[in-house]
């Protein structure tokens, strides 16, 4: 597996080692690209800043919760309405933020009083929020204003209010995964332990590492409460302040984007004795299979098979539709930590693509050893990408999709390279049975979009087709495809709803018989 | 019936209006061309600043970063400007202007980026770079002073006092546009061509609405050239559209090379468009042709179809970028409406003694407020808490919620618009633009009539 030096990078070579290439029967032993290492200045990479990394990734999707930033007003503002962290609470922790707006002279003689009377002002607003988390930015980090102390003072003199703090400032690490790590282990040092629900369910999990993009969590739930195990807390997306406080109380972590969330997960086992599960809600077989782990866990398995059972009838055929249509298409999974392992052997199993690189903005190590052994051989590997390089990857390897963010979606729109959006999704939830067959469906329109078609013909040079008024996304994908397969009576196209979250926030759930040996008491 | 002027007096910020500093000097610094800025500071401040640019405009624009980290941030971090300066050169062999711009963290820090420009200069640009056009300017804008407005102001300034020099007079005008969108570039150059008149554009950003080509690679960016800002100590005059963005640098070159400035009106509306009219025939001996009295007719002959039928007497909140909330205010009294609330989303000082602001003050016959250092909560805690009625809201997407959680209508404008499409391609500007946004409003109105059935709704036809 040859270390894969870009042409745009050969004026420096300490890049070459961040990039591989996953040769003939080669695995991850013989080589590794380099990982979470500080980013060399100038790159235009796409990292974010650490502060992000825990106010904009984790701390915010909590729903119930003023979320304030201690610092000027561009930390804030910039970190705000950039995501789709949706929660049933009526979205209150993406509508509200909160910014202390610090100015020239609290650089010189401090900021404590004005964040004093911030936090006042703030619960002043919403009287009927109660929590507030503060996030340390790299200025209040640079004047040393003491949040924590602050903090303790105002929940002293409002017994009602509930503080947390996360000192979290934009240059600690390499990127936003050191604002993962940060705030994971304030949440498990600050507030995890300090209220002690009366928890009356024989299977209680926590569900870590995940944030509700487009209803994921939502979607999870579902699966959750049909099995009747109670989610004592979400960490973050959708999740409720109070409820991560306990987190404490559960049997058993249940882990989605380790990435993010590992670090919280082991602290629980090392302090609590709670085990930690990794598992996925991307894909069918591994979804099934992270269902059945965990209802093997509580001795509850056919209450799992029977979820998957009926999921997989639903939604398998379209699935399956849509796999006919996407085999051996190339993509680049180019997305922030996590995803190039959750998604790169799924798509290629359950949906047929070929997955041709990968990268991660901001993994370590452990993400690319996973993600480089579940993606095809010959498929490129970058760590910290930056824009030549992604542009020359894209150029080399022509993909027919890529998925990454939002902006560098726009970098390969002008190379015509369809995109989709990694972190935030098209048309999703991606999650879950019927998110995997959405997302399938957003692949699909993607890389047989009319328009996208249209875009690559010049009409100065190529011969101008006259004779069709319109082309579909069905007459470019079935063209080549078998009668058989065209007309394969048990396949069709997706059939859900436009929202497919909405309707679970009322949806009544079957009484289970309690668990003979009561084991409530945690 | 009075007009107040007051300024925000909670101690933070809910749901801000504005952005910090350095987005504005980043804002600048893409519609120069072959310029790519280096911000100085954690990856954050440039990151979310071009996912920013890029929900707005849909479209990648190039900026990059020191990347600073906690060693930098304990010991100094300049020799990340001068390796990030060697890496970007050394990678995109096109770069000539190289904005150096500072951050709150590296302020506070108090790295010396005019002191580590003076060291590239004479040693790195000397040594590796001979023979190469390489300009780095250093610029600074600290996220805890201003906004993004007053850091757009200070780049734009910057740029051209870095780069203006005295040589033989040109035969054309400086045309500082402040922060516009691609339509409203268009929109200006078409009222310089049919005046006959050419402009040192500040800045030529039209490319911003890039196309999609079949074949190449086709980035969306500025055109302002290094020999336009150069030249813009030669020009006949300066026009700066906005006071606030912009206004630094027409003030620079009247007082530095004599070149005679006119700050504002911005021109949004009929009368700001005639005064940008007058402006430019005064200050070039043009004349206003017959074309342009057709064009303001056809726009008159619009507004004639809406304004008393239609949006008389309707009550507008506006936030927004100062100059273009300030126009829209114009615009709105013009158009027999009723802006009841505006919202200046920083604490500029020189609000106060703007004499826009005084005449709206002076002139308003029904209850209004300007709130400066405002933000969104200044809007929805008045219609949540305080009794205030709104027909219309003009803003940018940052305060869509509070129109879709109040159920009042909203026009998208200014920056950032990430929830409607194509917006940028639409000019505010000029009789174009005034017809644009009359007509906008208007059929926003309709449409939130039929929705809520309002008791106008089946009367919302000729």
């Amino acid at each position: 597996m040859p270390y894969h030096l870009f042409k745009c990078s050969e004026c420096i070579p300490e890049r070459e080692k961040h990039a591989v290439i996953k040769g003939k029967g080669e695995d991850i032993s013989m080589a590794l690209p380099l990982g979470y290492l500080n980013t060399i200045p100038g790159t235009i990479s796409e990292r974010g800043c650490a502060y992000c990394g825990a106010k904009h990734v984790i701390g915010t999707p909590m729903k119930d919760v003023i979320h304030l930033s201690h610092g000027p007003v561009g930390c804030t503002y910039d970190t705000w309405q950039t995501k789709r962290y949706i929660s049933d609470n009526d979205n209150f922790q993406l509508k509200y933020t909160f910014a202390s707006d610090m100015k020239e002279k609290h650089i010189v003689f401090g900021a404590e009083q004005l964040l004093k009377k911030n936090i006042l002002d703030a619960f002043a607003a919403f009287p009927n929020i109660k929590r507030m988390t503060i996030y340390q930015t790299c200025a209040s980090a640079l004047i040393g204003d003491d949040i924590n102390a602050l903090a303790d003072e105002i929940m002293e003199e409002n017994p009602d209010v509930d503080i947390f703090v996360c000192n979290s400032p934009g240059f600690g690490g390499p990127s936003q995964s050191g604002g993962h790590h940060k705030i994971n282990i304030a949440w498990i040092n600050q507030k995890v332990g300090t209220v002690d629900p009366k928890i009356d369910a024989d299977y209680v999990i926590n569900y870590v590492g995940e944030y509700n993009i487009q209803g994921d969590q939502e979607v999870m739930m579902d699966y959750f409460k049909r099995m009747g195990i109670y989610v004592l807390s979400t960490f973050t997306g959708n999740g409720s302040y109070d409820d991560l406080r306990a987190m404490h109380k559960a049997h058993l972590n249940v882990l989605e984007c380790a990435r993010s969330a590992e670090y919280i997960c082991n602290e629980l086992r090392v302090r609590y004795g709670i085990p930690r599960m990794d598992i996925d809600g991307f894909g069918f077989e591994p979804l099934s299979a992270s269902l059945r782990k965990i209802s093997l866990f509580f001795g509850i398995e056919e209450r799992a098979l029977a979820i998957i059972d009926t999921e997989t009838a639903r939604w398998k055929p379209e699935l399956d539709w849509y796999k006919a249509r996407l085999m051996h298409k190339k993509v680049c999974l180019w997305p922030g930590g996590s995803k190039l392992w959750h998604w790169a052997n799924a798509i290629h199993e359950e949906m047929g693509v070929d997955v041709v690189s990968v990268y991660t903005k901001f993994g370590h190590q452990g993400d690319m050893e996973k993600g480089i052994s579940r993606c095809e051989e010959g498929a490129l590997a970058i760590d910290d990408p930056n824009e030549l390089e992604g542009l020359e990857a894209m150029e080399t390897l022509q993909p027919d999709i890529i998925f990454t963010g939002k902006r560098p979606g726009e970098v390969a729109k002008k190379i015509r390279v369809p995109y989709l959006n990694a972190h935030a999704y098209h048309n999703g939830p991606w999650k879950g049975f019927e998110g995997w067959v959405r997302f399938a469906r957003d692949i699909y329109n993607g890389i047989y979009s009319p328009i996208h078609q249209l875009s690559l013909l010049d009409i100065s040079k190529d011969e101008i087709p006259t004779d069709q008024g319109f082309v579909t996304n069905r007459m470019l994908s079935d063209a080549n495809l078998s009668e058989e397969v065209r007309n394969d009576p048990n396949l069709h196209p997706y059939t859900g709803n436009y929202d497919n979250v909405s309707h679970l926030r009322n949806k009544k759930y079957p009484e289970f018989p309690r668990a003979e040996k009561d084991t409530s008491v945690a | 019936m009075t007009c107040e002027i007051l300024e925000r007096k909670r101690a933070g910020i809910i749901n801000p209006i504005f952005t910090c500093q350095p987005c504005g000097a980043q804002y600048a610094s893409i519609g120069i061309r072959n310029c790519i800025g280096i911000v100085h500071g954690g990856q954050g401040c440039v990151m979310f600043v071009r996912l920013l640019f890029s929900q707005h405009f849909k479209e990648s624009f190039e900026l990059a970063s020191t990347s600073l980290h906690e060693d930098g941030a304990v010991f100094g971090a300049l020799n990340r400007v001068e390796e990030a300066v060697d890496v970007l050169l050394m990678r995109y062999p096109d770069v000539k202007v190289v904005p150096i711009i500072s951050t709150c963290a590296t302020e506070v820090i108090g790295d010396d980026i005019d002191g580590v420009v003076r060291k590239l200069n004479e040693g790195l640009l000397q040594e590796k770079f001979a023979g190469r056009e390489v300009h780095l300017i250093p610029i600074h804008t600290p996220s805890f002073v201003g906004s993004m407005i007053s850091g757009y102001d200070i780049a734009v300034r910057d740029f051209v006092s870095f780069f203006a020099k005295k040589d033989k007079p040109v035969n054309k005008i400086n045309l500082i546009t402040g922060w516009v969108n691609p339509g409203d570039v268009s929109a200006l150059k078409h009222l310089l061509q049919v005046m006959d008149i050419e402009a040192n554009l500040l800045f030529e950003i039209e490319n911003f609405d890039a196309p999609l080509m079949p074949h190449g690679n086709t980035v969306a960016h500025g055109d302002t050239t290094i020999d336009d800002l150069r030249n813009t100590a030669n020009a006949v005059g300066t026009i700066a559209l906005n006071r606030y963005e912009g206004g630094k640098a027409a003030e620079y070159l009247q007082k530095e090379f004599g070149v005679p400035a006119v700050i504002g009106p911005t021109p949004i509306g009929i009368r700001n468009t005639d005064t940008l009219l007058k402006h430019l025939s005064d200050m070039t001996g043009k004349p206003i042709p017959e074309s342009l009295v057709h064009e303001r007719g056809i726009a008159l002959d619009a507004l004639t179809d809406i304004v008393h039928m239609f949006l008389a007497d309707k009550r507008v909140a506006i936030y927004a970028n100062p100059d273009l909330a300030i126009g829209l205010a114009e615009f709105c009294m013009d158009l027999e409406m009723l802006p009841v609330l505006i919202l200046l989303g920083d604490d500029n000082v020189n609000y106060a003694s703007d004499k826009r602001i005084s005449a709206l003050k002076e002139q308003a016959f029904f209850d209004m407020e300007i709130v400066t250092n405002a933000d969104l909560w200044e809007l929805e805690d008045r219609i949540k808490n305080k009794g205030l009625k709104l027909d219309l809201i003009l803003g940018h997407s940052k305060g869509r919620f509070v129109s879709i959680d109040y159920g009042i209508p909203m026009v998208r404008v200014g920056f950032p618009v990430y929830d409607r499409a194509g917006i940028y391609r639409n000019p505010v500007l000029g009789y174009q633009g005034a017809t644009y946004l009359a007509e906008t409003m208007a059929n926003t109105i309709f449409t939130d009539m039929e929705y809520k059935k309002n008791k106008e709704w089946i009367l919302n036809v000729w």
